[in-house]
This record gives C-alpha cells, sequence and structure tokens, in this order.
C-alpha cells in the first residue's frame, strides 16, 4: 500500500484485518451456537411441546434448513444489515437488542468517564508519593478490589446502601421500556459503582507501575532540573508519557466492561445486553447470540485499534517508524 | 376482654360474634375490637387504586400472553390478569363455579351443559357468548398449537359441540367424564374470544385480538423477558373488583435481584422466595411470607419396560433407598411433606395415607436386588433445575443408595438438553408437576396417550387393566363408588409403578404488609393465584 502512508495507512490495514477477524469470529460463533444442544422450538414451546407443535413451529423459525444455508443466509443478512429475526420474541434482532445495546453503552460510558480518571490520579499520585502512607494504602486497596468478584460488590453495595442498612439507592434498575436509562440517576448509582470498583485497580496499577518508571527517567530529571514545579512536573512531563502503556490496559477493561457485565447486569437486574446474552442463549435464540457476540468481538476490534492508535500518537518513536 | 382480643385471629366473623353474645352481647366484642391489631386483620381496610408491582420469574424474551398457553410463571400471571376461566379450583383444591359459567354440570356422564353468565363483555366491548366458548374448546383442541390444556379434553368431540341459545352450549363426549369440570378449572383454560390467534399463541402472533380476554384487567403494554402494564377493566363484571388501578409485572431473571426488589422497596410483591432465604425475609418487619402447602411433587421416575427398572423388584428397592423426611429436610428445607408415591394428595379418594408409608430400609432393598439379580447396581439419573428441590432430591438418594449397595451417578444437565429429544425417553429421570386431582394426572402423564408419560406405564402388564378402570372412573356418578376405583388405580401404582415420589412441597412467597388480601391457596399457582388475577388483594 504506497498509497496510504503513516496512521491512516495504518488505521485501513487494522481496519481490514478487523473486518477478517469479525468473519473469521462469525464461523466460531456460528459453529458454537450450532454446537449447543436444544433449539429455540424446544425452549419456546417448553417441555409441553409435542411433535405437532415442535414440527410446525421448526418449519416456521426455518430451523429445519441445511446448516449451510442457514449461516449463508444470516452472513448474507448481516452484510445488508439484516440481522434477522429473534426467535424467542418473534421481533427483529435490532428491534430486541436495541435498546439493550443503548442501556448498556451508557451504562459503560459514565463508569469509564468515572473510573479512567480516578484511575489515572490514583496511579499518578501513587507513584509520585512513592512508599508513602497514600501508594501503600492505595496498593492494599487496589490489590484486594481487584481481587474480589464483581458479584460480591455489587452484593455489598445492595446491602449495604440499598436492603439492610441503609435505604439510599434502589436495589434493582426498573426502567420502563422505551425510556432512557439516563432518567434514572439513582438507579445508576449501584451498578455503576460496582462496575468502578471492577475496573479502576488494574488501571491504577499499571498507570503507577509505569509512572514509577518515567519519574526516574532522565527527561524527568531534566525538567525538575530546570526548576520547573512538581505539579507540573508530574502533570504536564510525565503523565502524557505514563497514560500510553496505560492505553491497552484501558481498552482492555472498557471492552471488558462491553462483554463482562453479565454478572453486574445479573445482580442489578440491568436490562443491557449481558443479561439478554444470558437469556438468549437459554433460550437458544440463535440469531440474537450471534449478533451480540458479533457486537462484542466488533467492539473488542474497534477499542484496540483505538487503543493501538492513541498509543502510537503519544509515542514519538512509534509515530516516526510509521512513516 | 383479652382473651376475646386474641382469639379473634382465628376466628371467622361469624363465629366471633357468636362467642360475643356468649359473653354477653356484641357491644363487648365490639368495644373489645376496636383499635387494636386484630381488628385490623378481621375487617381490612381496602384502600381502592394503586399501582401494585410484582417480582416474577420468566423466561426471557419468549414470554408471551395467551389466554389459554403457558411456559413460565411470568406467563400465567400476565394469563390470569387478562383472561378467566369458566370455573376455577377454589382454596381447597375443589372445583366451584366462580367463573364465567353460571352452570357448569354433567347432565350425563357423557353429556355436559355450560352456560355462561349473562351481560359479561370481552375488553373490545363484545359480550361473551356460547360461540365464544365453542371456539375456546376447538382452539383448545388444535394439535398445531400444543396447548397445555389439550390433554385433559381428551373426551370431548369438537364435532358435538351443541349452540343451544346464545349462553348455552351442549357438549356429547366420545366417552364419559364426569371429571371434566376439573379441566374447565385449569387456570390457563381461559375463554378466549371467537377468532382469537388461531394459528399461533397469542402475543407471538401478532393477532389483534390477542390480548382480548374478560379479566380484570386489561394489557397497557408487553415487553416480553421486561414487564408487562395491565390497567383495570373499568366494565369488568365482578361488583366491586378489581381494586388496583394498575397492576406491573416485572421479570427478574436471579432469585438474588428478586428478592433485593422487595427488600428494598420496589416491588410488592414477589414469587417463590427459595426456602434458605425465608428466614431473612421473616425477619424483616413489613413484609410477609405467604406460604402454601400444595401437591406439587418431583417424581424421580423409572421406566418400568426398560432394563433393569422392567422387574418390579428394582423399581422397589429403588424405592425403599431414599431417605423422604431427609429429603424433606435438606432438598426442601423442611417446606414439605413427605410422600408415598402416589400422586393427587388433595383428591377426595386419594389414599397414599392409607399405603403403608414407604421407609428407607436399605437392608430390604438389598435383598430385593439380589432376588433380582441386580446386587451393586450402577444407573444414571438425569435431573435438571427446572424446579426447587428437582436436584437435591436425586443427589440425597444417591447418597442414601450407597447403603444398599447401588451407585447412582447423578448427570444435572441444563434445561435445553434435559428437556431436549430425550425428554420421556431417559430410563431413569427426575421431573416436577402442580397439583391436580387424581383422575386429572392420570390423564396428563400416565395413559398412553398422556403427553408426559415418564414411567411409559403404558408398557405395564398391568396398564390394560389400569386404563379399563380409568375409563370406568370417568363414567361414574358415584363418588364412594368413584373412589373404590381409583383406589384400586392407585393401589396398582403403589405396588407396581415407576414413580419415586419423596414429597409434596410447598410454595413460599412473600409480599409488603401493604397488601392485604391473600388467602392460604393448595393449588398449583403462586400467591393465591397471584391474588385471583389481582382483583382480590388491595392496598391497605
Amino acid at each position: 500500500m504506497r498509497i496510504l502512508r503513516g496512521i491512516p495507512g495504518f488505521v485501513v490495514r487494522r481496519l481490514l484485518l478487523g473486518v477478517l477477524t469479525l468473519w473469521v469470529a462469525s464461523l466460531v460463533i456460528f459453529a458454537a451456537t450450532q454446537a449447543l444442544p436444544g433449539d429455540a422450538a424446544r425452549s419456546i414451546l417448553g417441555r409441553n411441546a409435542t411433535p405437532e407443535s415442535l414440527a410446525d413451529l421448526r418449519q416456521q423459525l426455518g430451523l429445519n434448513r441445511p446448516v449451510v444455508e442457514q449461516y449463508t443466509d444470516w452472513i448474507g443478512g448481516v452484510l445488508t444489515g439484516d440481522f434477522g429475526t429473534s426467535l424467542a420474541a418473534a421481533l427483529p434482532v435490532t428491534e430486541v437488542i436495541g435498546e439493550r445495546i443503548e442501556y448498556s453503552a451508557f451504562l459503560m460510558l459514565i463508569a469509564a468517564i468515572v473510573s479512567i480518571p480516578l484511575a489515572v490520579l490514583i496511579g499518578a499520585v501513587s507513584a509520585r508519593r512513592r512508599d508513602g502512607p497514600f501508594d501503600h494504602t492505595m496498593s492494599i486497596i487496589t490489590l484486594a478490589l481487584a481481587a474480589l468478584p464483581e458479584f460480591v460488590v455489587g452484593i455489598a453495595f445492595v446491602v449495604v446502601l440499598a436492603t439492610t442498612v441503609f435505604h439510599v439507592f434502589p436495589a434493582v434498575t426498573l426502567i420502563d421500556p422505551g425510556v432512557g436509562p439516563w432518567h434514572y440517576p439513582k438507579e445508576l448509582v449501584l451498578p455503576t459503582l460496582t462496575l468502578v470498583i471492577a475496573v479502576t485497580p488494574y488501571i491504577a496499577r499499571i498507570m503507577r507501575a509505569s509512572m514509577v518508571e518515567i519519574l526516574e527517567s532522565d527527561y524527568v530529571e531534566m525538567a525538575r532540573l530546570k526548576g520547573l514545579s512538581e505539579r507540573l512536573v508530574l502533570w504536564r512531563h510525565a503523565v502524557p508519557n505514563g497514560i500510553a502503556p496505560t492505553f491497552q490496559v484501558i481498552a482492555i477493561n472498557l471492552a471488558f466492561l462491553a462483554g463482562g457485565i453479565v454478572v453486574v447486569e445479573y445482580v442489578f437486574n440491568y436490562p443491557g445486553i449481558g443479561a439478554g446474552f444470558v437469556d438468549a442463549v437459554r433460550s437458544r435464540d440463535m440469531p440474537v447470540v450471534q449478533a451480540l457476540s458479533l457486537l462484542i468481538a466488533a467492539i473488542y476490534v474497534v477499542l484496540n485499534l483505538l487503543a493501538d492508535v492513541a498509543t502510537i500518537l503519544v509515542s514519538p518513536r512509534l509515530r516516526t517508524s510509521l512513516k | 376482654m383479652t382473651d376475646v382480643v386474641e382469639a379473634a385471629g382465628g376466628l371467622t366473623r361469624d363465629e366471633l360474634l357468636r362467642r360475643g353474645a356468649a359473653l354477653g352481647g356484641a357491644l363487648l366484642v365490639g368495644g373489645a375490637l376496636s383499635g387494636t391489631a386484630g381488628a385490623a386483620e378481621a375487617a381490612p381496610k381496602i384502600k381502592r387504586g394503586g399501582v401494585f408491582r410484582l417480582g416474577i420469574s420468566g423466561a426471557g424474551a419468549q414470554d408471551f400472553i395467551d389466554g389459554q398457553h403457558i411456559v413460565a410463571k411470568s406467563d400465567i400471571a400476565r394469563l390470569v390478569a387478562g383472561f378467566e376461566g369458566l370455573s376455577y379450583f377454589n382454596e381447597q383444591y375443589k372445583p366451584t363455579i366462580d367463573g364465567l359459567a353460571e352452570e357448569l354440570e354433567a347432565e350425563k356422564p357423557n353429556q355436559w351443559l355450560i352456560r355462561v353468565r349473562d351481560g359479561i363483555e370481552f375488553h373490545n366491548g363484545k359480550t361473551l357468548s356460547a360461540d365464544d366458548v365453542i371456539y375456546s374448546i376447538r382452539r383448545t383442541l388444535k394439535p398445531k398449537l400444543g396447548l397445555f390444556g389439550r390433554a385433559a379434553f381428551g373426551a370431548v368431540d369438537p364435532s358435538r359441540m351443541k349452540k343451544l341459545d346464545s349462553r348455552t352450549v351442549r357438549l356429547t363426549l366420545k366417552q364419559g367424564d364426569v371429571t371434566l369440570i376439573d379441566a374447565f378449572s385449569q387456570y390457563f383454560q381461559g375463554i378466549v374470544p371467537f377468532g382469537y390467534s388461531p394459528d399461533s399463541l397469542g402475543s407471538r402472533g401478532k393477532h389483534p385480538l390477542r390480548f382480548i380476554g374478560t379479566g380484570p384487567y386489561k394489557v397497557k403494554s408487553f415487553v416480553p423477558g421486561r414487564q408487562s402494564i395491565h390497567v383495570r377493566n373499568e366494565n369488568y363484571w365482578r361488583e366491586g373488583q378489581p381494586y388496583f388501578d394498575e397492576v406491573r409485572i416485572i421479570n427478574f431473571a436471579d432469585d438474588t435481584a428478586r428478592i433485593n426488589a422487595l427488600l428494598g422497596g420496589q416491588v410488592d410483591a414477589i414469587v417463590d422466595v427459595p426456602y434458605a432465604q425465608i428466614p431473612l425475609v421473616q425477619k424483616r418487619k413489613g413484609l410477609k411470607v405467604h406460604e402454601q402447602p400444595t401437591g406439587a411433587w418431583n417424581p424421580i421416575s423409572m421406566r418400568v419396560d426398560v432394563p433393569p427398572f422392567d422387574d418390579n423388584r428394582v423399581r422397589q428397592a429403588m424405592r425403599l433407598l431414599i431417605n423422604r423426611p431427609q429429603v424433606v429436610q435438606q432438598a426442601l428445607s423442611g417446606h414439605g411433606r413427605v410422600g408415598n408415591d402416589i400422586y393427587s394428595p388433595f383428591d377426595l379418594c386419594y389414599a397414599g395415607d392409607e399405603f403403608p408409608q414407604r421407609k428407607y430400609d436399605p437392608e430390604k432393598a438389598k435383598s430385593l436386588l439380589k432376588a433380582a439379580g441386580q446386587e451393586g447396581l450402577t444407573v444414571d439419573l438425569q435431573t435438571t433445575a427446572a424446579d426447587t428441590g428437582m436436584v437435591e432430591e436425586c443427589e440425597i438418594l444417591a447418597q442414601n443408595a450407597k447403603a444398599g449397595g447401588v451407585t447412582i451417578n447423578v448427570k444435572n444437565l441444563d434445561g435445553g438438553t434435559f428437556y431436549g429429544d430425550q425428554y420421556l425417553k431417559w430410563p431413569f429421570a427426575a421431573d416436577y408437576w402442580g397439583t391436580r386431582n387424581y383422575l386429572a394426572q392420570v390423564g396428563v402423564g400416565s395413559l398412553a396417550e398422556s403427553p408426559f408419560n415418564e414411567s411409559t406405564w403404558q408398557n405395564h402388564p398391568q396398564y390394560p387393566r389400569f386404563n379399563s378402570l380409568y375409563k370406568q372412573a370417568l363414567g361414574t356418578v358415584d363418588l364412594n363408588k368413584r373412589c373404590e376405583i381409583i383406589k384400586e388405580m392407585q393401589k396398582l401404582e403403589y405396588d407396581e409403578g415407576g414413580h419415586i415420589i419423596a414429597y409434596f412441597k410447598n410454595l413460599a412467597d412473600a409480599y409488603s404488609t401493604k397488601v392485604g388480601g391473600f388467602k392460604i391457596d393448595r393449588g398449583t399457582l403462586n400467591l393465591n393465584k397471584y391474588g385471583n388475577g389481582f382483583r382480590t388483594i388491595y392496598f391497605v
């Protein structure tokens, strides 16, 4: 590719690779869904299914078609933006998961807005005050929190702030369908806090490690020797460089938020994609499982790409090597 | 005076008045009652209106609303809010003329007369008529729809349903069935308007009539897997009911989230408090646990036509290898009663407590197995967590059976696999059933044509006898005679059958004390049939 050089070229190449990744993912997802025992017709009819009603519903749902045909129909639809019809809900997949995506994205966004600056701050200050009381305290707290599974944190919040000790926040998220989650700030507090606690420790620890290294580097020493204030040294010179390795961790954690909030959504009955995913697998609603898997795979691809681009942009060495 | 007040809780109003008179006048009682807690219970103040929120477990996106079919509990709650049957089981599980029919009786064993009440309106304003009744029965019988109630209407001949006048129908049956009222009294046997969603389940088919019933609430909105909103039917036929302005039925995929919603005051009632959590809810001020002793059972079934269970000695041995009191204590945390391998404990002809109670007896089991040449038997037992206790009882059986030299490998499968193509073919598997009377249960679970014959009882040498007794019982009007026949059937199942029935279990639900009107009900449904379709409960 002579025409596309530098960062645009890099992005285009990575996007093409990403499309390839997604295609391979689609094959794996499809094969995995085929391997699940039982089918949607069984699940819909429950154990009251009769041979007649099963046959009729399988016919209606198109479950009798050959596997290859099912795949080509599906992937053909995906390419034209048609994700098919949910078997369980008998509605277009986009309609079934559209609102769920909106809910999860919003939760993810506020969790990210809170946790990323918080983690960067904790990491930077800990590195600056290395081996001081703040550093030690934070080190213990972040380690402890990183070791706690999200559902434990979630349930602890519910017990303390919603049901047993105080009754400050709602224990579960009851959002009326068709109403955006931003109309329910109180309901969002506990799920957000739980996610923040799930994500912040990792980012903070990486940030601290990378900052410790940078604060000992020559150019920081240089900046100090020039007589700049510690605050300026830290935030103007050290942090922008220290954050580069953190981008990768942030990307992984955001991707985790997209796919891994199943547990948190379960605990709080939050109607997002995590809960929708579990629901769809349980009911063998393959079009929904496939659409959500592809979506989460795409989020991983895009976030990783963004992290790489951001890393390149903040690292002069990498920036020039692309030219 | 204190004595009177304390006694008041356990007495009916009539008894109280009588006793009051004996003590020296109704005036005294009136005085004693005013301003006491006992009085509040005896005559709760009904507050009209309000939004009642129920937390329930659901299937997810495949939830639906249909007047004649259910799969998950969420489907049940939504059905009873909007649809009604011809008759109902009362709290003692006795079929009662308390529904859309003012008359529902067997003129002869093979001839039933149905007359619906005058002037009942569907939600779309159409008046309920004989045509709707005939249509509803026909729809139930369509094999393609696979509706829940079909098996119970085996005796009904769809070509011989005669409309006598605008409210009256006469059914001439293929064979006598004096228990047909049981089938009509099932909560899922709603009467739907003529033309109601003929080719698919109601809300899945998008048919214009899909939400139209005669029930106390009309559907305002429904998002499968999340929630439904039901508003008061202003033209409802029962005087004064229902009380709420709106009912919200909210799905919870997780038990803990459902309980938390109740503890946090976000819902007013929930179904199915896990037995282990009952003390937690009981402790809480402002909440009440509603426990109902039902006839629900979880059989562990052996196929009578597949080795090693085709030998009755092996089946007998297995029935002796389960410690029933231990199962009730451990699998149900004590919230149930020991069973004796016979179902339908509330049937007027139930004989399970007349036969000797089977007890844990590994030695006797050993000798039975030895006689059958099956010493040191090893078998697989399939189960799934579809219902409380189903997995636990299997595990306890496996433990208990070791003392008899039997190795049971419990396979805990996911629902999709368990209820997949192998379902009803497993040689040895658990399952679940709700409350039913005996003949009704036989119809759905023990006949060659039954949809769920887990023990393949139809291949047992005694089955022809059993089947002819069944037909005979259905045609016998006299209750005593019928009971004699039914007892003989139960004896056959007790001696030779394939079910291990270790217990009948309780339903445990919970609600806020802001809500009143729930009664203890022996039937299959939670929360006193969801407060009889949310019409007999109210805010206090």
